[in-house]
Formats: C-alpha cells, structure tokens, sequence
C-alpha cells in the first residue's frame, strides 16, 4: 500500500515536472521576443527540473543518492535563474529599440544600461596601484 | 621545350586555354574572327574592297553580341523556372538517396554486430582480462580506466593532452591580438577592450554574490575529481573542464581586471608548458624502466589511498592544468582576443 502511494506521488510530480518542461518549450517556440522566450525558458526550466528531481527522490527514497539530487536542486536554483537574468540584461543593454519591442517602465535604467563603461588604459591602472 | 603550333591562337585547344583563362566573350570570337580573316587577305588587300570589308566585319561583331545576349537570357530562364525545379527534384531525390542509403548500411552493420554480453565476443579477448584481473595490483589504481589510460596507454594520453595544446596554439595564432613591440597595447586591442565592455552587462550584482558563493565550490569539486582520479570515477579531462568552468564564470563576475591578477597570458604558458613538459619526462622514465626491466621508484602503493598507484595522480594534475588552461584560454581569446 505504501509503495503504491509513493509510486503515484513520485509519478506526479514527474509527469508535473515534465508538463512544465514541455510549457517551457512551446513558450521558447512561440514567443516572439526574445525577453518573452527568456521568461518562459528560465521559469519553466526552474520549476520543471525541481518538479523531476524530488519525483526521482521520492521514488528512490531517502539515501545518499537523493542528498545529492536536493544539492542538485539547489545547484540549479543558484545558477538557473541567474543565467535567465544575465541574458535578460544583455538584450536590454545591447538592443538600441527596445521601446518598440517590449514595454518599458524605466527609462533611465536603460539609459544608464547602454553608457559604455570609461576605458581605462594600462597606465592609469599603475597609476592607481603606486598611489 | 615545348612547340607552340603556328595557328595555336584559332585552334580549339587555343581558345579553349583562353577561355580558361581570360573568360571570352562574343566580341572577342568576332575579334579573333576578324584578325583570322586579315592574315589571309592582307595580300590581296585592295583599296575599294576595304571599305565594304569593314562593314561586313562589323555585321558579324554586332550578330555575335546578339547572339550571345539571346543565348544568356534564353540559359536565364531556363535557370530561374525550368532549372530550379529540376534542380529542387535533383535535391529531394538526392537527398531521399542518401539518407535511405546511409539508413541501410547502418542497420546492415547493426544487424552483423555480435550479440550483446557474449563471452565470445572480439572485445572479450585478454587483454580486457589482463586489465580486469591484474589491472589494480599491477597499477594500483581503483578505477580501471584511470590505470589504463594513465598507466598502460600513457602514451595516447600525452597526444590527447598534446592535441589541446595544439589547437589552444592554433586559436593564439588565429586571434590573439598582440601588443606591439614596445610593449603599448595597439589600437586592435584598445579596440577590442573597448567592445568587450560595451557589449556586456556591466558589474552584475546578482551574478557576483552567486559567483562569490559558488566558484570556490567549483574549484574544489574540480580539484576533488582531478585528485581522486585513480579512486573514484573523474580524472584529468573532466576535472580539468570543471575547473575552466570555474575560472569562466569568475571572470564573467567580475571582470578581466580581477583575473588579471593570478591569470595572464604568461601563466598559460607556463602552466601549459611545465604540464606537458612533467607528463613527457616522467612517462619517458617508466617506459625507460619499465621496458628494461629496472625497478622503478613509483611503486602501485596500497590500492584507495590518495597517494597511491604510482604515477597516475600527478598525471592526473598535468593532464587537469593543461585541459584546464585551454578551457579558459579558448574563452578568452575568443572573447577579446587576448588573456
């Protein structure tokens, strides 16, 4: 009795997990834009790759194996969205109209985004570092 | 030497050559044409048939380029609606041919494969055997694989080192920009640096707590698996990717400035160089006993433990720092051209 509880809800949380990978792929088809298809990659690929892993630990029960699935987990709640938003960034920092393809709340952000960075050259840097 | 025919300009071979060569057009035919005609009538040239030759000549030009212009247009055509779709055919079924012939060949080489887990199978011969059985006592490596890639193949992994080596110098070669001679970065670097800030989101706070947190985790999981190389399954190659990684992200936080610091182009080379350099002279001192039947120095030691199985873990540590350099060095120089 007990083993068909796990077993359905370790299938559960995988078949969630894989509709929520499946909804992520069809939002990066679909999406015109590229900040929309980042949304839908990054958030769906999150909750999607949680949804599989704790599926897999439910159904593998707790042992050395599932430890490192969670560290797993938590690999990728580290690096996962922050790849999203780095790529986010990018595309506004490097598209001259944003305006025209996305809505946007906060002018001066993107104004200071697209300032290049003052260049310094070698010499200034030991400059700084003798003083 | 070779002879040249008299009338080798206005044979077919001649003006094929000249085609070859200079392409030809029609008023070039009626040219040579022409030139041809005069060689046979410049000694019965009169005065009052001339004027009527020159008219005929230019008839023959003019007719030429028209029919040349015709058969360009007429071939244009054909091309763009008659040819295309014969073309499209001859791609479709070229490409039907292919893939089904590939298809079959495959499955024929699937189908006459021996069957899976046989005793009797080709690969089951002794040398598996040998490194099965005798492999841990002999190298006094855990992991099977270590010992044979590091201990029995040596050899082939100091070219698959070598062959990193080789295609980071390749990269160098094709883009590194190099300062000038006084020592003063050029006006390709500048520029390139320039770019470099341009097109990057600029001091990312978010990136930089995280890489704070996890680069040394990378580090030390990339030195974990370099150093347990000979127990566990990992080794050079994959610890050595891990730690490139590592190095990657920490200079995506934070910036050429900061990596500046412990990783320059001088390091590359002399990390690389020393690697490859150890590899080379340590494994030329095993074969050099091992095929003269001299004791070595490296004994196998006891099997688990870190400093055991001869060799095999300071391999191991050239192999991660060599993988590791290019990794890192493939990054940047595609990056910005420079270390």
């Amino acid at each position: 009795m007990l083993d068909i509880i796990r077993f359905v809800i370790s299938a559960a949380l995988t078949l969630a997990g894989l509709f929520c990978l499946l909804s992520g792929v069809v939002g990066v088809y679909k999406f015109r834009y590229a900040l929309s298809r980042v949304h839908a990659a990054a958030l769906l690929d999150t909750v999607g790759i949680l949804l599989m892993l704790l599926g897999v630990i439910v159904a593998t029960g707790f042992t050395v194996a599932s430890l490192k699935m969670l560290v797993v987990i938590a690999f990728l709640w580290l690096t996962s969205p922050v790849a999203g938003h780095l790529i986010g960034r990018l595309e506004v920092t490097i598209n001259d109209e944003l305006s025209r393809d996305a809505d946007v709340l906060d002018q001066d952000y993107v104004e200071q985004e697209k300032v290049p960075e003052t260049t310094t050259t070698p010499a200034d840097d030991t400059q700084e570092e003798a003083q | 030497m070779a002879k040249i025919r008299p009338d080798y300009e206005t044979s077919w071979f001649g003006r094929l050559m000249h085609w070859l060569e200079n392409g030809s057009t029609a008023l070039d035919d009626a040219m040579t044409d022409e030139m041809d005609a005069h060689s046979r009538d410049h000694l019965v040239d009169s005065e009052h048939h001339h004027a009527t030759q020159e008219h005929a000549l230019e008839e023959r030009r003019h007719a030429a380029l028209e029919r040349e212009q015709r058969m360009y247009s007429s071939l244009h055509q054909w091309a763009s609606t008659k040819g295309s779709r014969l073309m499209r055919w001859v791609y479709i079924v070229a490409s039907v041919v292919m893939c089904v012939g590939i298809i079959a060949l495959l499955l024929n080489t699937a189908a006459n494969l021996p069957p899976y887990g046989d005793p009797d199978n080709p690969v089951n011969n002794e040398v598996s055997a040998h490194y099965i059985t005798q492999g841990q006592a002999e190298t006094g490596a855990v992991n099977i694989v270590a010992g044979m890639i590091l201990d029995y193949r040596a050899f082939d992994t100091l070219g698959e080192s070598n062959v990193l080596f080789i295609a980071a110098v390749t990269v160098l070669v094709l883009l590194r920009l190099a300062p000038s001679r006084d020592g003063k970065p050029t006006t390709e670097m500048l520029e390139a640096e320039a770019d470099d800030r341009l097109y990057e989101p600029k001091h990312d706070m978010i990136l930089q707590h995280q890489a704070n947190l996890l680069v040394p985790l990378i580090l030390l999981f990339g030195i974990y698996v370099v150093m347990n190389g000979h127990i566990s399954p990992g080794g050079g190659f994959s610890g050595g990717a891990i730690m490139g990684a590592g190095l990657i992200l920490y200079l995506n936080a934070f910036g050429f400035r900061k990596t500046e610091r412990f990783f320059t182009f001088r390091t590359f080379q002399i990390v690389s160089l020393m690697a490859l350099a150890f590899y080379a002279c340590s494994k030329a001192y095993s074969f050099f006993t091992g095929a003269n039947h001299l004791p070595s120095i490296f004994s196998p030691g006891t099997p688990g433990m870190l400093f055991s199985a001869g060799l095999i873990p300071y391999l191991n540590i050239a192999v991660g720092l060599v993988v590791c350099c290019t990794m890192y060095a493939f990054y940047t120089l595609f990056r910005k051209g420079d270390m």
